[in-house]
């Protein structure tokens, strides 16, 4: 190696751009936020004015628990769904398992935004092909997107829907790398399909199964889209999550004060995840 | 043994359920689709005929003619444009730093690639970043101008490109590149001439990955950028939303074209796109 820089002349490109673009944002923000907002410009330093102003109001809590009803279930629910569907592909033949596999990634490498409108034109009240569909088994047409609960229901329906497609590769690759000798000898030795799933598939998915949650956790707590596009937050802010309230009270409202400081505790919870993905993804360089 | 055959009418049976269940589940996975697609084909008589009609309709394209009217075809070109630049810069920027962290010992390189890795999940988190990314960009002067979206995408994307490109980078023989030195050539020979044409499948699920996530991208889209010619695909169907209000027929049309630029890059390069997934199936 005749130059010791040439390493530092080849990474260097790539990390002014993700310095510039991902991380100097956040310092200038973190300043940005300490300083009195008048008319989308910084006038002078206030102190924590913004953050008071943030956690004084009395909206936030319940954002914070919409955000974690929906984040939990979405979870939950994807990880279970996909937890099956991997299994299940895994057992069909290569070209059938592919054909399978592709059909569940589709809604989502589609957008969310085409995604989330589709969904939402499916449940659409009064003419939505679902209203139809829940109409003729219970006699009675009603608007699922105009009752809180239901808005948070299809909210969650929308956000499982769009990501199985994501769970199921992680998944999928997770249980291909499990050697098939480990079913064999536990099959040999009388154990059954369900014991084998719960005693070694589990426990040798535990990192991939971790890894997805992590992931999904992440995406679903800062999607702003979803909730944005199915319902704008409502019925009357049921569906209200933080991501689209510091999104509305940035473009909507123009409080960028408040929007900035929630932003950046937002952020502050996004690093934890982004340690524990770190953790769990056995990077080496 | 004797449990076991006892079992197996049952769990025959069992099994059978199951299977039809994730059967349903899997076409139930596309009806939103499916559906979206056809209404944009039927004319408003049909689009709001009660209860719904699935095939038993005659297609028009009217709602296409009104959606191209609107200027979409003008955001289409503009997203085409952002992509075609971000997945040039992302494999451009990706292949020397792929290289470099794992051909060379250098000082910090653990840290580094620690920071690449932490940055692939980061630029997930679009809802706390960006109002960062904003008030940085609007205080500065980028917002509003032809690079802002790419510079933000390339680098969404690129910390990924750098892993999976590493990737396969780790399975190329030493010896290869030891000798293209050896023969008197450069570095940046060894990356032209041997990495380019040896990495190219990753290359190519690290581009596909990046066209996918710079034409679906909303947020930084919808704030970063107002001028019309400069809105990407994206936030242009937001948009319509608020345009269209409750006619289906042009918002499904638009959505239908959205997906289309999609579904080519899957057809086309759908293993690429899959074995990408699985080698670097770390975002959501």
């Amino acid at each position: 190696m005749r130059d010791a820089r040439t390493p530092f002349a080849f990474v260097a490109p790539a990390f002014a751009l993700l310095g510039f673009v991902l991380l100097s944002p956040v310092v200038y923000a973190g300043w940005f936020s300490l300083q009195r907002v008048e008319y989308g410009a910084p006038t002078g330093f206030a102190g924590l004015l913004n953050f008071r102003r943030l956690f004084d109001s009395d909206s936030l809590l319940p954002t914070f628990g919409r955000t974690a009803l929906h984040t939990g279930l979405s979870v939950v629910f994807t990880i279970g769904i996909a937890l099956a569907l991997a299994v299940w592909i895994d057992r069909l033949r290569p070209r059938l398992g592919f054909i399978v596999q592709t059909i569940v990634i589709v809604p989502w490498i589609i957008s969310t935004v085409v995604a989330t409108l589709l969904f939402r034109w499916v449940f659409v009240n009064d003419i939505g092909i679902a209203a139809y569909f829940i109409g003729t088994f219970t006699g009675e047409v009603s608007g699922i997107l105009t009752e809180p609960g239901g808005a948070m229901g299809l909210l969650v329906l929308v956000s499982v829907w769009k990501r199985i497609g994501y769970a199921v590769i992680v998944l999928l690759a997770g249980l291909k790398s499990i050697p098939s000798e480990l079913d064999e000898a536990a099959r040999i030795d009388g154990a059954s399909g369900w014991q084998i799933f719960r005693r070694i598939t589990l426990p040798l998915l535990k990192t991939p199964l971790l890894l997805t949650a992590v992931v999904l956790t992440l995406s679903n707590i800062n999607t702003v889209e979803t909730p944005l596009i199915l319902t704008g937050g409502g019925p009357s802010d049921a569906t209200r999550t933080l991501a689209i309230d510091v999104y509305e009270r940035a473009f909507a409202v123009f409080d960028l004060g408040s929007a900035t400081a929630l932003a950046l505790v937002m952020f502050a919870g996004n690093i934890l995840l982004v340690l524990a993905y770190v953790r769990l993804s056995r990077w080496r360089a | 043994m004797s449990a076991a055959t006892a079992r197996r009418p049952m769990g025959r049976l069992v099994q059978a359920l199951v299977t039809g269940l994730l059967c349903v589940l899997v076409l139930v996975n596309l009806l939103p689709l499916v559906w979206g697609v056809l209404t944009s084909f039927k004319a408003d008589s049909d689009l709001f005929r009660f209860p719904p009609v699935f095939f038993d309709f005659t297609p028009t394209l009217a709602h296409y003619e009104r959606v191209v009217a609107s200027g979409f075809l003008g955001s289409m070109g503009t997203s085409i444009f952002y992509a075609a630049v971000t997945v040039a810069a992302t494999l451009a920027l990706a292949l020397p730093a792929a290289y470099a962290f794992d051909r060379f010992e250098f000082p910090g390189r653990q840290a580094l690639f620690l920071l690449v890795v932490a940055c692939i999940p980061l630029s997930l988190g679009a809802a706390a970043l960006l109002i960062p990314n904003y008030v940085y960009f609007v205080e500065i002067g980028l917002t509003n101008t032809w690079f802002v979206l790419p510079l933000i995408y390339t680098a969404h994307q690129l910390p990924m490109a750098i892993w999976i490109v590493k990737g396969v980078i780790e399975s190329i023989p030493r010896e290869l590149d030891e000798a293209a030195i050896v023969d008197g050539g450069t570095h940046f020979d060894v990356l032209r001439f041997v990495m380019l044409p040896l990495t190219r499948p990753a290359m190519g699920a690290a581009g596909v990955l990046a066209f996918v996530g710079t034409w679906n991208e909303f947020v930084a889209g919808s704030v970063m950028v107002d001028a019309p010619s400069l809105k990407p695909v994206q936030p242009m169907i937001y948009s319509f939303i608020g345009f269209f209000g409750r006619e289906w027929g042009p918002l499904t049309a638009a959505a239908t074209l959205a997906i289309v630029p999609i579904l080519v890059a899957f057809a086309l390069l759908g293993r690429h796109i899959v074995s990408g997934l699985t080698k670097g199936a770390v975002k959501g």
